[in-house]
C-alpha cells in the first residue's frame, strides 16, 4: 500500500549554515526526481525547498525502510557527517506526513506565522514534480487538496491578513487610509531604529519620495541612500511635512515637534488630503490634539501596541480555526485514500486466483 | 422624452446609492481609526482614499445623470402641457435634489472638504433622494403616482 513519508528540516531544526548546505536549487530537481527514486525505492516525489526549509516528499510501498533511505539520502547531499545532520531531520509518515503538508502549505508552520508565500512555494514545487512526471496519483491528490485546505483556511479566517506586530500595524494603517502606497510620499523625523524598519515596510510597499530629517547628519544619510531618499535640514521640517502623506517621528525631542496649529496650517496647504502620523517617541513628538484634525489619523506608538495586542489573541483564535479545517481536510484526504488503496488491492478472490 | 427622464433619474438614484454606501463604509472606518479601535476585519474593507474618490466620482456621475433626467423631465412637460412649471411637489424636490447634489460636488472639486464631510453630504444627500421618491410617490396630486392611488 502506498504511504506518504515525508523527511525533511527547517528553521525550528536547524540553523541556517545547514540548511543551506541541504537547499537543492531549483534547476537540480529534474536531476533529483530519479535518484531519490532509485537509491530510496519510492514510486512518487516532490521537492520543497525554500530559505526555511528542505522537505522530500515521497509515496512509498516500503514504509518501513524509506525513513532511513530518505536520511541516508540527505547526509549524502549534504556531504555531512550523520550525526551533524541526522538530529535536525524530522520523519513524518501517515497519517502525520499529511497533516504536515497541510500545516506547511496554509502557512502554519512558517517563521511568520500565516504567510502566504509558502502556498506559492508548495505550489511551484507541486507543478514542477507533476511535469516532470514524479508525482502520480497519490502525491496529485494530496498536494492538489493542500493548496486547496490552505486556500480555505486563507479565506474563513483570515489568518494572513492579521497584524500582530507594531512594525506591521503602523504600515496596514497607512494602507488602510491610502489603500496604494505607491507615490505617497514620505516623512522621517528622527531615524531612530523602529522608525528605519517602518519606513523599509513603507519603501517595500510601494512608497517613495522619501524625505528624512534627523539631528545626526551621516546617519540620515546613510538612510536616505539605503531607500532612494533625501537629507534636509531641521529648518525645512515645516515645508516637507507639508509636502508628506506619511509621517513618522521618532525623535529625542522634549516637547512637542508638531503642534496642532502648525498641522492646520499644513491641512489647509494641502487642501485637506489625508494625512497619517506615526508618533513612535516618548516622550510624544506630535501634540495629541492633532489627532482631533479632519483628514489627519494621528497613532501612537501605545496605539499601535493595543491593536497589535488586540490582533494578537485574533491571531491565536485564527490558528485554531486554522487547526480545525485543516484536520476535517485531513480527514478527507485519509478517506480518500483509504477508499482508493482499499479498490487497488488485490481481493483475497484475486490472491486466491493468483496462487 | 418621458422615457429618458425616467432611465436617467433612476440611474442618478442608483449611483446615489453607490455614493452614499461609499459615505456610510467611509464614516465608519473613520470613526473607528479615530477612536483607535481597529479590528482585522477593517482591513477587508476598502481604503479611506478609494472610498473618498469613489464618492466624488459616483456624485459627478450622478450629477450628470440628474441633470439630463431633470432637464428631459421639464422638457416634456412643455412638450405636453406647453408651459414648463406645474407647481408638482415633486418639481420642488427635484430642483432642490439637483441643487444639492450640485453644491455638494463643487464643495468636493474645489477640495474645500473632503473625507468625512463630504462623506456626510452624500449620506445626507441620499437620504433626500428617498424623500423625494417616497414623499412625491405618496403624494396624491402627483404627476409622479409611484403609489397606484386609484385603488
Amino acid at each position: 500500500m502506498a504511504h506518504i513519508v515525508v523527511v525533511g528540516l527547517n528553521f525550528k531544526s536547524a540553523p541556517i549554515a545547514l540548511r543551506e548546505r541541504l537547499a537543492f536549487p531549483q534547476d537540480s530537481w529534474s536531476s533529483l526526481y530519479p535518484k531519490i527514486q532509485q537509491q530510496v525505492g519510492v514510486q512518487e516525489t516532490a521537492v520543497l525547498s525554500t530559505c526555511n526549509r528542505v522537505e522530500l516528499y515521497t509515496s512509498t510501498d516500503n514504509m518501513a525502510a524509506a525513513p532511513d533511505r530518505l536520511h541516508d539520502f540527505l547526509i549524502d547531499h549534504s556531504r555531512m557527517t550523520a550525526s551533524e545532520v541526522k538530529p535536525a531531520l524530522y520523519t513524518y509518515t501517515q497519517p502525520q506526513s499529511v497533516q504536515h503538508l497541510f500545516t506547511v502549505t496554509s502557512g502554519l508552520d512558517s517563521m511568520v506565522v500565516g504567510e502566504s508565500e509558502i502556498q506559492y512555494q508548495v505550489k511551484k514545487a507541486y507543478e514542477h514534480a507533476k511535469s516532470e512526471g514524479a508525482t502520480g496519483k497519490y502525491l496529485n491528490v494530496l498536494f492538489q487538496k493542500a493548496l486547496n485546505a490552505a486556500k480555505s483556511v486563507r479565506t474563513e479566517t483570515g489568518i494572513g491578513r492579521i497584524c500582530n506586530s507594531v512594525g506591521t500595524v503602523s504600515v496596514d494603517l497607512a494602507q488602510k487610509v491610502f489603500g496604494s502606497l505607491k507615490g505617497k510620499s514620505v516623512l522621517l523625523l528622527g531615524a531612530g531604529e523602529m522608525a528605519q524598519s517602518t519606513l523599509k515596510r513603507l519603501a517595500i510597499r510601494g512608497s517613495d519620495h522619501i524625505a528624512i530629517i534627523n539631528r545626526s547628519q551621516e546617519r540620515a544619510e546613510h538612510l536616505a541612500q539605503q531607500h532612494g531618499g533625501v537629507y534636509y535640514l531641521w529648518h525645512h521640517l515645516e515645508e516637507k511635512a507639508a509636502q508628506a502623506d506619511i509621517i513618522i517621528c521618532s525623535t529625542a525631542a522634549q516637547s512637542a515637534i508638531l503642534t496642532k496649529k502648525m498641522v492646520q496650517g499644513m491641512m489647509q496647504s494641502r487642501h485637506n488630503r489625508a494625512l497619517y502620523i506615526v508618533d513612535l517617541g516618548v516622550p510624544r513628538n506630535v501634540e495629541v490634539s492633532v489627532g482631533e484634525l479632519d483628514n489627519v489619523y494621528l497613532f501612537n506608538v501605545d496605539d499601535l501596541q493595543k491593536i497589535a495586542d488586540k490582533n494578537d489573541l485574533q491571531q491565536q483564535q485564527a490558528i485554531l480555526a486554522s487547526q480545525k479545517i485543516l484536520h476535517r481536510k485531513v480527514e478527507h484526504y485519509l478517506n480518500w485514500w483509504q477508499a482508493e488503496t482499499s479498490r487497488c488491492a488485490p481481493s483475497s478472490w484475486e490472491r486466491a486466483e493468483a496462487s | 422624452m418621458i422615457q429618458i427622464h425616467i432611465i436617467f433619474t433612476l440611474l442618478s438614484y442608483a449611483i446615489f446609492l453607490v455614493a452614499c454606501l461609499a459615505g456610510v463604509l467611509f464614516l465608519v472606518q473613520e470613526r473607528l481609526l479615530k477612536r483607535k479601535q481597529v479590528g482585522s476585519w477593517i482591513f477587508r474593507l476598502p481604503s479611506l482614499e478609494v472610498l473618498d474618490n469613489l464618492n466624488l466620482y459616483a456624485l459627478g456621475l450622478g450629477f450628470i445623470a440628474l441633470s439630463i433626467g431633470v432637464l428631459f423631465g421639464f422638457l416634456g412637460i412643455y412638450h405636453e402641457l406647453g408651459y414648463w412649471w406645474t407647481g408638482d411637489i415633486k418639481q420642488y424636490l427635484s430642483v432642490g435634489l439637483w441643487g444639492w447634489y450640485l453644491i455638494v460636488w463643487w464643495i468636493r472639486l474645489r477640495s474645500t472638504l473632503r473625507g468625512k464631510r463630504v462623506a456626510l453630504l452624500s449620506v445626507l444627500g441620499f437620504t433626500l433622494v428617498l424623500f423625494t421618491v417616497i414623499e412625491a410617490g405618496m403624494w396624491q396630486s402627483s404627476a409622479h403616482p409611484y403609489v397606484d392611488t386609484r385603488v
